[in-house]
């Protein structure tokens, strides 16, 4: 599955995208919590920036949504466009 | 009927004459440019990054547009958000909407800038002399989710 990260997690993490391999269907929680073990980088990042939120396959979700491998998962902090 | 995100600047004038001579059978035209503030924070701003994510951003405001297109009686529109970096007193945003009466195009205008600070994939950051600050979403931008 493709992970995109945006604005201030994106500088948080250190880079815009991640590629993992998830069996089945996965809660978002559950994926952000198995990117949090991978690297203290990741933990710092989501502890860092507050209020993400969550998109599949460019539809806005829930942090309680469900991904499957061939998704793309979208996370980012509160948009500022206009 | 076109939308357009891009890195270039662009020329509200030469729009507005092009828009304005297509659609023959309008009543009202009216346009709004967003620009770039000089001061932010109580600090100079040197310039902004706005950073996008197209994919998504096309497919909601296309979304939001079609809303409002139900909603109000609007002829024809023209909408250009830019992207990168942008310096102060620049445009960033140029929306130009044809209706037979302008209380529709004023709605359409006014609706469509506030889902687009709430639900359009774009982050901004203001990079001042020494240091930088990302926008946050303002609690007053969200007001729309509940005149909806």
């Amino acid at each position: 599955m493709k992970i995109l990260y945006f604005a201030k997690l994106k500088q948080h993490i250190g880079k815009s995208s991640d590629s993992i391999k998830i069996s089945g269907e996965k809660r978002i929680y559950e994926v952000i919590n198995e990117l949090k073990k991978k690297d203290i980088k990741y933990m710092r990042a989501f502890e860092a920036v507050k209020n993400l939120q969550y998109a599949v396959n460019c539809e806005y979700v829930e942090v309680e949504g469900i991904v499957k491998d061939k998704d793309e998962l979208a996370i980012f902090p509160p948009v500022t466009g206009g | 009927m076109k939308i357009y995100f891009q890195k270039k600047s662009f020329f509200t004038q030469d729009n507005f004459d092009k828009f304005s001579k297509v659609n023959k059978t309008a009543g009202s035209i009216i346009s709004f440019v967003g620009k770039v503030r000089p001061i932010s924070n109580n600090k100079k701003i040197v310039d902004i990054e706005i950073e996008i994510y197209k994919k998504m951003a096309i497919l909601q405001i296309n979304k939001i547009i079609s809303m409002l297109l139900n909603k109000y009686k609007v002829l024809d529109y023209l909408i250009i958000h830019r992207f990168g970096k942008v310096k102060p007193q620049e445009n960033i945003l140029l929306i130009i909407v044809a209706s037979e009466h302008r209380k529709e195009g004023f709605r359409f205008i006014e609706d469509l800038v506030d889902w687009l600070k709430i639900k359009i994939t774009f982050w901004k950051k203001e990079n001042y002399i020494n240091d930088y600050a990302w926008v946050e979403q303002k609690e007053k931008d969200r007001k729309i989710l509940v005149k909806n």
